[in-house]
């Protein structure tokens, strides 16, 4: 349903939409502990990056937190200690990241204690990417399909990251096999951005992801909130997380696979 | 102790009044109240007699009135706002049937007082109600030049515009599905076109419209906000008449003219835009469409002086398209079929047989590939409602209603997916009502009565049973089988209680309970909408509202004065999680929320109906409020809608014969809206930290709209006249949406950026009759 809101940007710019810079009085919460973690199927060591939100005011950049303890077991009963490398990032010593395989996180901070679990999907194979090319508004735009059959079981979620000639496609990707579950994927990845087009020549890179369904919850929501904010889409609060405790972010398992493409 | 003196008066009308009239032998006066010119029913004409200041009915939705009275010589006066009183003397021996004919008014004529005036709110016990009479917006502007009637609505104190430009509306705090738009009784589920920039009703087709804000007579159920009920026009029963409009972005016409002189006509009226026309001649939106087109078409026919019989209908349709690639189209069909009968002359009977279909089509094409969503939802509905006019002092209204609802979320088909043909489901919806309107004397009105509705599931289709979001079990209801029935009674009542001549006071209460619901995506309406019925885990929603009121002439009398306060409860209200695809999970239950939700607030109306200057003043001071269970920490939380204050101002003024300008100017405060209060960064990229929901505002909306109409020479066959119109006046940037993003030239600051839909938007329309 995506369509409908770039439906109505279509509208503003008939209708002569304007956009400006303003400033607004806002309300700062209280610095909240987010943690990023993930363990992939790729060999380690694997991240867990912890920091603290800030000020919208404050310049954006990591301020990480450096006195924490933070754990990840895994269901063989494997525990590892994570060591810090610097500004709150913190590596895994041993654990290795396998298709179906649980992961524990514990993260302690001041003697407050976070935790979340995650199962790692079994992967999906990417087969290739196919460049599907549409006329839109008197030109030829390019999106890229990533092709992949999906398994008969339902349940299914994926997780795209695409990056055009190096620059990160802020969109949050995300699929699931709701309506397409055991079909081969022929859903583009969506270019919304009118700053992103996709040009000839260009290479597109994308990463997939084989998500669990509470991280699809945590990307789709973001999905939604994003580029809408206040004033259309969904009213925006914090993603649904596996972190208990009270922390922001993600702990996710997923396997990883890499294709790049050349548009022609 | 004036209070005391009143009770006293009341007691000693009573005492008075119902000797008499048991006592003495009564004969009845009934007939219709027409429009002299056209032979348009008459809806709401005041009926009373002169010599009994007791005695008195207003018309009904078809122009028919009964008057018990003693037998007598009397002077009847029959009055309507924008007509002429009509003084006619009758000898009244036996009942009789006598049908009155009102000249409408020249408005330019010098205006005089009259005695009429003071008695018009005389029977109407109603509260929250403003009757729209569409020739007298037709002067105020609105965005593209293209009267609207819901737009023009949104101008009254307790109904909010869902948005800028937008069709769309909110009363005393309601979502906008919690809204009944009844078009010629049929429910209208999508009154929007263009995504909500015009609404569904063409006004040269529409006769008038009455808004009640939730105090709702028992006739009407199924929504909890409001009603809005609109009439089409019966079409002129003396000539031929062809009426069109061409502006920049639509144009219509409309032909409307008797199919036997004085007893039956019809009207057939069309509008299409063609905004797309324009989207061609560019090469870049060449491939795009873009446009509606609408038809409404009705007529009646007297069968003889008992019976007559109406036919209506309405099809609407909107069509975007970006070239070969995506296409969504959408749109309402209704059509009515009434059967007016007066059984005797105190007892008036209309059964109508209702169709009302709403369906949207969402095609996307890629390459070889095709994908498509529809969503349809359908009601056939009958209807008998009985007006008795007992006696000189009460007047019963009863009837019943059933709806068969077939309603079909969200169908996804085409090549690259598993087409899951979800099967409809039915509902089967019943009210009986019951309302009598008792007049205790000259000064007490009460309108009292109770609807009780039931919600049916049908068979067809299985029912999960869901308890704290996990799935419990599951009830496979087989097709000719019934499942859980939902009963609730809902008590109504209003006063009015008549202090003098010019002031009166009102209080109500009123239930209303909603069994179909609406699940959107977003904060704007969208075509792709979807609309659900109760189940064994969405119960029926249902509202409670108190009302107190007080209306006053001042200024000599030119000016009435309103005032309502309200108290709003709701119970079962809807939403869902965050992150969940409502158009694609598989059972949409499954991520529903529910909740309460509270309302209030205090509404000013200061209007001018007659003279050279005419328009109104409007107020409202309010509160929207929702608890949902699993949103903001199970707290209470601003509905997006709620805004403080709202104040509108609208003036028309007649300069001569030829020209008149108008003008409207709207403030409210900004949405409640959720801002960030934090930021943080995950794999690269900036997120934002929330706290409470809709805690914030976006900033305050305001803006004045300018119009100017030159009406050619009225005498000649042919009239034609120009509207002028500018919206946004003084070209204010009103805040649509405000997003947080990553400055490009420096990505470690955040940016709010504010988007404003429209600056100025200039627009011209020519209208013409003859």
């Amino acid at each position: 349903m995506k369509k409908i809101g770039f439906f109505i940007a279509l509208f503003a710019i008939i209708f002569v939409g304007c956009d400006k810079e303003i400033t607004l009085e806002l309300n700062d919460s209280k610095p909240m502990l987010v943690i990023d973690g993930s363990i992939t199927d790729l060999a380690g060591p694997y991240f867990v990056q912890l920091s603290l939100s800030t000020s919208i005011n404050n310049p954006t950049r990591i301020i990480g937190v450096n006195n924490a303890r933070v754990i990840i077991t895994d269901q063989a009963g494997i525990k590892d200690s994570l060591q810090f490398v610097s500004n709150g990032l913190y590596r895994t010593q041993k654990i290795k990241g396998i298709e179906g395989g649980t992961y524990n996180l514990e993260v302690v901070v001041d003697q407050k204690k976070y935790t979340a679990s995650a199962t790692m999907p079994k992967k999906v194979n990417l087969d290739s990417l196919r460049i599907n090319t549409f006329p839109f508004n008197g030109e030829v735009r390019y999106s890229v399909i990533p092709v992949y059959l999906d398994p008969v079981t339902l349940g299914n979620s994926y997780r795209f990251i695409q990056k055009i000639n190096d620059t990160i496609d802020p969109t949050f990707h995300v699929f699931n096999d709701n309506l397409n579950n055991g079909k081969v994927n022929q859903r583009p990845l969506r270019g919304g951005d009118e700053n992103l087009k996709i040009k000839p020549r260009d290479n597109v890179f994308v990463e997939m992801q084989c998500i669990s369904s509470a991280s699809y919850i945590y990307y789709n929501s973001l999905d939604q909130q994003s580029g809408a904010g206040p004033g259309g889409g969904t009213a925006p609060s914090n993603p649904p997380s596996n972190i208990e405790g009270g922390a922001l972010g993600i702990f996710s398992a997923h396997t990883v696979q890499r294709k790049t493409v050349t548009i022609r | 102790m004036r209070y005391k003196i009143h009770v006293f008066c009341f007691l000693i009308y009573l005492a008075g009044n119902f000797g008499p009239i048991i006592a003495q032998s009564t004969v009845v006066v009934s007939g219709s109240v027409r429009d002299k010119q056209t032979g348009e029913s008459l809806i709401k004409a005041v009926v009373r007699i002169q010599e009994l200041p007791n005695a008195g009915i207003i018309s009904n939705e078809y122009g028919f009135y009964s008057l018990s009275l003693p037998k007598g010589n009397y002077s009847v006066v029959v009055s309507q706002v924008g007509y002429e009183t009509l003084v006619q003397k009758i000898k009244l021996d036996s009942s009789q049937t006598i049908n009155f004919s009102l000249q409408t008014k020249n408005l330019l004529k010098e205006v005089v007082v009259e005695s009429s005036r003071k008695n018009d709110n005389l029977t109407k016990a109603q509260m929250g109600t403003e009757t729209i009479n569409m020739s007298a917006i037709s002067k105020v502007p609105v965005i593209f030049g293209e009267k609207d009637l819901l737009k023009t609505i949104q101008l009254l104190p307790g109904v909010k515009s869902a948005g800028e430009g937008n069709s769309g509306f909110f009363v005393r705090g309601g979502g906008a599905d919690q809204n009944l738009i009844l078009l010629d009784e049929a429910p209208v589920y999508n009154a929007t076109h263009l995504l909500g920039f015009f609404s569904t009703f063409n006004s040269d087709a529409i006769k008038d419209a009455t808004i009640i804000k939730g105090n709702s007579a028992s006739q009407y159920g199924g929504r909890l906000s409001s009603v809005l009920d609109v009439k089409m026009k019966e079409g002129n029963n003396q000539d031929y008449a062809v009426n069109g409009g061409i502006g920049l972005i639509s144009s219509k016409v409309s032909i409307e003219g008797p199919l036997q002189k004085n007893k039956s006509s019809f009207i057939l009226s069309g509008r299409r835009t063609y905004a797309d026309m324009f989207l061609k001649a560019t090469e870049k939106f060449k491939d795009n469409i873009l446009y509606f087109y609408d038809l409404n078409a009705k007529a009646n026919y007297q069968i003889d002086a008992k019976n007559k019989i109406y036919v209506s209908g309405y099809f609407g349709r909107d069509e975007l398209g970006l070239g070969q690639e995506f296409g969504i189209d959408w749109g309402n069909k209704t059509g009515t079929i009434r059967w007016n009968r007066i059984i005797s002359n105190k007892l008036f009977l209309n059964t109508s047989l209702i169709y009302s279909d709403y369906n949207y089509n969402v095609k996307l094409k890629n390459g070889e590939t095709n994908f498509n969503i529809n969503s349809n939802i359908k009601d056939v509905n009958l209807k008998q409602d009985y007006t008795f006019y007992a006696n000189g002092t009460n007047t019963l209204r009863f009837g019943f209603n059933t709806i068969l609802h077939t309603i079909t979320p969200s169908t996804f088909s085409g090549t690259v997916i598993n087409s899951v043909s979800k099967e409809g489901r039915n509902g089967l919806e019943n009210a009986l009502y019951l309302t009598n309107n008792y007049r205790a004397s000259n000064q007490l009105t009460i309108d009292y009565g109770v609807r009780l509705s039931m919600y049916t599931l049908m068979g067809g289709d299985v029912y999960n049973i869901y308890e704290n979001g996990m799935l419990n079990s599951s009830i496979k209801l087989s097709k000719s089988s019934f499942g859980k029935t939902y009963v609730n009674p809902e008590p109504r009542i209003t006063t009015n209680y008549r202090i003098n001549d010019e002031t009166s006071i009102k209080a109500g209460y009123a239930r209303n309970v909603q069994h179909l619901h609406l699940l959107s995506n977003s904060v704007a309406s969208s075509p792709s909408d979807q609309w659900i019925g109760n189940s064994y885990n969405i119960k029926p929603e249902i509202a409670d509202q108190i009302s107190v009121g007080y209306v006053t002439k001042v200024f000599k009398s030119n000016f009435e004065f309103t005032t309502e306060a309200y108290y709003k409860y709701l119970q079962n209200q809807i939403d869902y999680k965050d992150g969940a695809e409502i158009n694609t999970v598989s059972d949409v239950e499954s991520v529903l929320l529910y909740g309460i939700g509270r309302a209030y607030g205090l509404e000013f109306l200061l209007k001018k109906k007659e003279g050279r200057l005419t328009g109104w003043i409007g107020y409202t001071l309010s509160k929207t409020e929702r608890k949902i269970e699993g949103i903001n920490g199970n707290n209470w939380y601003n509905a997006r809608q709620d805004r403080t204050h709202d104040i509108s101002v609208v003036g028309i003024y007649d300069l001569n014969d030829r020209w008149s300008i108008s003008g409207v100017f709207v403030y409210n405060t900004g949405d409640a809206v959720t801002y960030p209060t934090g930021k943080y960064t995950i794999q690269g990229q900036t997120l934002y930290q929330y706290a409470a929901r809709n805690a914030n505002r976006m900033p305050a909306y305001h803006r004045l709209d300018f119009s100017a109409t030159y009406e050619k020479n009225k005498t000649k066959r042919m009239h034609g006249s120009w509207n002028f119109s500018l919206y946004n006046v003084y070209g204010r940037e009103n805040a649509f949406r405000i997003s947080f993003k990553d400055d490009p030239n420096d990505p470690t600051r955040t940016q709010i950026i504010r988007t404003a839909l429209f600056k100025w938007v200039p627009s011209v329309t020519y209208q013409f009759k003859f």
